[in-house]
C-alpha cells in the first residue's frame, strides 16, 4: 500500500492519532511562538509609524492575520464536516468540531482588535457596516456549532448536526469577502495581498507575513491538542485511554 | 508612541484569547485522563471486593 494511503488510514485510529497529537503539538506551538515573537517585534519595534494612522496601524498585525485565519478555520471545518458526514470518517467529526472554538477565538480577536482601532480612527467602536456584520454572524455562527455540538448526547449525531450547520454557514465566507466590494463599506478595501501588489510598504511587510505563519502554526497546535482531548473524552472506557490514564499517573 | 492605549489593550486581548487558547484544551486533556484513572480505580476496587461473592 502506498506509504501516504497507509498513514492516512493509521490516523483514523484513535490511538495512533493520540500519539501523533501528542507528538506534534508542542512542536507546532514552539514554531508557532518562535515566528510569533518575531513578528510582534517586528510590528512593534521594528516597522515606522503609519504617516496617517499613527502607531495604531500596529493592530494591524494582530487583527488581519486574526480574521484571515476566523475564515480560514470556517472553510476547514465545513471541508471537515462534508468528508465527516459523506464518508463517516470519526476523526473528520473531531477535527470539525476542534476548529469551532480556535476559530470563534480568532473571530472574536477580530472583532474586539477592529473596535479598538476602529475608536480612534472612525470615532466609533462599532458601526454596523457590511464587514463588521458579517464577521459578527460568524462569530454566532461559530457559537451555533459549538452550542450544538455540545447540546446533543451522542457524539457522532451531535458532530453531524453541528457539520450540517458548518455546511450551511460557508456560504457566509465569500459574502464577508466581497463585503467591502459590493457595498459602501466603512471599513477599507483589500491592502494586502498575497499574490499580487499590497498598497502597503514593503518595509511593513515581513512582520506580518511572520504573524500570518505564526497564527497557522498556532491553529496547527490548537487543533492538536483540542482533537486530542475530544478524542479522549469520546474513548472514555477504552483500554488504550486506561493504559495511558494509568501510565500518566 | 500614539495611540499607546489602544495598542496595548489590543495586544493584550490578543495575548489572553491565545493563553486561553493554549490552556483549555490541555485542561480538558487532564480532566479525561483523570477520569478514566477513576474508573480503573473503581472497577479495581470493585473486582477486589468479595462483597457480591459472600
Amino acid at each position: 500500500m502506498n506509504p501516504v494511503v497507509r498513514w492516512f488510514h493509521q490516523l483514523g485510529s484513535p490511538p495512533y492519532f493520540d500519539r501523533f497529537a501528542q507528538r506534534w503539538t508542542p512542536w507546532a506551538y514552539g514554531l508557532a511562538v518562535l515566528v510569533m515573537a518575531y513578528g510582534l517585534y517586528g510590528a512593534l519595534f521594528m516597522v515606522p509609524a503609519d504617516y496617517q494612522q499613527g502607531d495604531s496601524f500596529r493592530i494591524l498585525y494582530i487583527h488581519v492575520p486574526s480574521a484571515w485565519m476566523s475564515m480560514a478555520i470556517f472553510a476547514l471545518m465545513a471541508i471537515y464536516a462534508a468528508i465527516a458526514l459523506v464518508w463517516r470518517i470519526k476523526l473528520c467529526e473531531i477535527l470539525a468540531m476542534a476548529c469551532a472554538p480556535i476559530g470563534a477565538a480568532f473571530t472574536l480577536v477580530t472583532l474586539v482588535t477592529g473596535s479598538i482601532w476602529g475608536k480612534p480612527m472612525w470615532g466609533t467602536w462599532w458601526d454596523w457596516d457590511p464587514r463588521l456584520t458579517t464577521e459578527l454572524i460568524l462569530l454566532f455562527l461559530y457559537l451555533g456549532v459549538i452550542g450544538l455540538y455540545n447540546a446533543i448526547d451522542d457524539r457522532r449525531a451531535a458532530a453531524r448536526a453541528a457539520g450540517l450547520l458548518a455546511i450551511v454557514g460557508v456560504a457566509l465566507l465569500p459574502v464577508i469577502h466581497y463585503s467591502v466590494t459590493w457595498w459602501n463599506s466603512l471599513h477599507q478595501g483589500q491592502t494586502i495581498s498575497l499574490f499580487g501588489k499590497s498598497h502597503m510598504d514593503p518595509s511593513m511587510l515581513p512582520p506580518l507575513f511572520a504573524m500570518i505563519v505564526a497564527t497557522k502554526l498556532w491553529f496547527i497546535g490548537s487543533l492538536l491538542a483540542r482533537a486530542r482531548a475530544d478524542n479522549l473524552r469520546r474513548e472514555a472506557g477504552k483500554d488504550w485511554v486506561r493504559k495511558l490514564a494509568g501510565a500518566m499517573q | 508612541m500614539s495611540y499607546q492605549n489602544y495598542v496595548v489593550a489590543a495586544y493584550a486581548v490578543f495575548a489572553i484569547v491565545l493563553a486561553w487558547d493554549f490552556v483549555a484544551p490541555r485542561l480538558q486533556i487532564r480532566r479525561e485522563l483523570r477520569a478514566a484513572r477513576l474508573r480503573v480505580a473503581r472497577d479495581n476496587s470493585r473486582n477486589g471486593s468479595t462483597e457480591l461473592t459472600r
